[in-house]
């Protein structure tokens, strides 16, 4: 047998990839297309037809409750995106890093991941009994003598929202981020400090850096499940918070579907703005 | 050196970590112990009881607290998985085979398929939905359009594991079953495979408990209320007023997860074993 044939044989014939891509252009390139072109279509009460209009675009950007959604989604994407990496951060050094032995990094990994086998949306309502005013931390707290009025504003406000959503996402922070830090090689850091450098030097010199592809990848995750999220926004704020997410909700659920898309378009842009940044940071394909 | 003092801080500070991780699961997991059906879904306890299980598996008097409707919608929701995770582990597969040679184009085809798993639910399922309505007026079903858009999330996750596997393969073993003329396609099935399998259970396990959990999808995809699968359930009870019988079916799904996870290690473990023992064979022979 020759050695092209060989090759080929090797590295599998290509048309193995056509199901992957044409299931994907399909059930997600086509769809997403049509949410841009459904957003040009013309809303009346009870119907929608594609007579092409701006109506739509203009309804959105001429009220503050859309306007408003979008800067909401904006503002708790970069608070939730800054809390999941302050927690996750140290937790990922922890792990990744000073852990010495195999079996406890595992062991605690493990344990980041084990509350994921726990529906999302119970995960989201189990903030509901531990942040209420009868909740189990102004019982703790009230009880601890540390407060002696319940604290009113920890459930259905924006810091409910941010609380929820940092403690459901900040383990895909963890991760990323420990994966990359345990696969420094440890005797550049012996060198730096023979050599004489001190923690905080070698930290901002070695350390992070090499880090920094598993904080994109980790900000990539956080980010986009948070810019999509609805689910959270709803449970623990008493829809008091909205997100984009949530408008598209309710605008489907009143079949109003040029509006629907219109806030669909306006969320892809923000995601893809917002990935498109962070793949400038990293290459993704490379640290595979 | 600083380790002695960084280290034991750093172990306060994950030690926290988990508590904040784990909190509310606590919190949870007590207050599904609550008297029913009159107690509510918050402190105190009024009395410590095990109502909201049996109520769950019917096994109480019917009370003015309706049972989740959790019996279908959760037999739909395995179906469901079970479908998503067998087609998106059979294109996962064939994609990351496919992936082994550069071909023109890959890189834009890697991006289309990884963007699976960035773009967010809503969107995928918003999109899906008005190709149905709109479009081709068809019905939406979690066995259909559901269907379609779990998979375009779970592929994505399947090529990533099985690329891993694959980039770490020794392509050897291939060519000398090659060279002694067995076909492509049976040298796939007892060489690569087997060789592969680790990776694939991986692929399966993240497809199945990713379909299994996918609300923002299911809930644009899937149709009405005789449709539900088990999150949409679930998100239909929140909506009116929670009761502890929610907090209930939390840990026993969690308890079902945990089989699940447990099923997973064991194959795992031996698939790993049997891997050990024929490498000792060859090395005998």
């Amino acid at each position: 047998m020759s050695d092209a044939t060989v090759a080929t044989k090797r590295q599998g014939p290509s048309w193995l990839i056509l199901p992957g891509i044409v299931w994907m252009a399909l059930f997600m390139v086509i769809p997403i297309a049509m949410i841009c072109y459904v957003s040009f279509w013309t809303q009346t009460t009870f119907n929608i037809s594609s007579t092409p209009t701006l109506a739509s675009w203009k309804q959105f950007f001429a009220s503050d409750t859309y306007t408003g959604a979008l800067w909401t989604t904006v503002r708790i994407w970069l608070i939730v995106l800054a809390t999941t990496f302050i927690i996750g951060y140290p937790t990922a050094l922890f792990v990744g890093l000073f852990v010495k032995s195999k079996t406890l990094s595992t062991v605690l990994l493990v344990i980041c991941v084990i509350p994921f086998w726990t529906s999302f949306l119970i995960r989201v309502l189990a903030w509901r009994p531990m942040l209420g005013k009868e909740g189990a931390i102004n019982i703790i707290l009230l009880k601890l003598h540390i407060i002696s009025q319940p604290i009113e504003v920890l459930l259905f406000t924006e810091l409910s929202v941010i609380i929820g959503m940092s403690q459901i996402y900040c383990v895909f922070m963890v991760g990323p981020i420990a994966f990359m830090l345990g696969r420094i090689d440890r005797n550049i850091i012996e060198a730096a400090r023979d050599l004489g450098a001190g923690f905080g030097r070698i930290f901002w010199k070695i350390i992070f850096p090499l880090s920094l592809p598993g904080v994109v990848v980790g900000a990539i995750f956080v980010s986009v499940m948070v810019l999509g999220e609805f689910a959270t926004s709803g449970a623990l704020s008493g829809r008091k918070v909205n997100l984009l997410g949530n408008i598209i909700v309710t605008q489907v659920g009143s079949l109003k579907w040029a509006m629907a898309s219109v806030t669909g378009v306006i969320l892809t842009v923000v995601m893809g703005m917002v990935i498109a940044a962070f793949l400038r940071i990293v290459d993704l394909k490379q640290e595979l | 050196m600083e380790s002695r003092v960084l280290k034991p801080i750093l172990a306060l500070y994950v030690a926290a970590f988990i508590l904040f991780l784990y909190g509310p699961f606590i919190v949870l997991g007590i207050l599904s112990f609550q008297q029913g059906p009159d107690g509510g879904p918050q402190f105190p306890i009024t009395e410590w009881s095990t109502y909201w299980y049996q109520q769950i598996f019917g096994l109480t008097p019917p009370s003015r607290i309706a049972p989740l409707p959790v019996g279908e919608a959760l037999i739909r929701s395995l179906i469901l998985a079970f479908m998503t995770m067998v087609t998106s582990t059979v294109l996962g597969v064939m994609s990351a085979q496919a992936f082994r040679r550069k071909f023109r184009g890959s890189s834009f085809v890697f991006y289309l398929i990884v963007l699976g798993m960035m773009v967010p639910g809503v969107l995928t399922g918003l999109g899906t939905s008005l190709l149905a309505n709109n479009v081709f007026g068809i019905t939406r079903h979690w066995y259909t359009t559901a269907f379609a858009t779990h998979v375009a999330y779970t592929f994505p996750f399947a090529f990533l594991v099985m690329l891993a596997i694959l980039n770490r393969f020794d392509g050897s073993v291939e060519e000398a079953a090659w060279s002694l003329g067995v076909s492509p396609w049976k040298t796939f099935r007892k060489v690569t495979f087997p060789l592969i399998f680790p990776g694939v259970l991986s692929a399966m396990l993240f497809a199945f408990t990713l379909s299994l959990d996918e609300f923002p999808r299911s809930l644009f995809a899937a149709g009405g209320t005789e449709d539900q699968t088990l999150p949409l359930a679930i998100y239909g009870t929140f909506a009116v007023e929670i009761h502890p019988n929610i907090f209930a079916f939390g840990v026993l799904t969690t308890l079902f997860s945990f089989a699940l996870l447990s099923v997973y290690g064991i194959l795992m473990g031996m698939s790993v074993r049997r891997a050990r023992k024929l490498a000792m064979q060859e090395d005998i022979a």
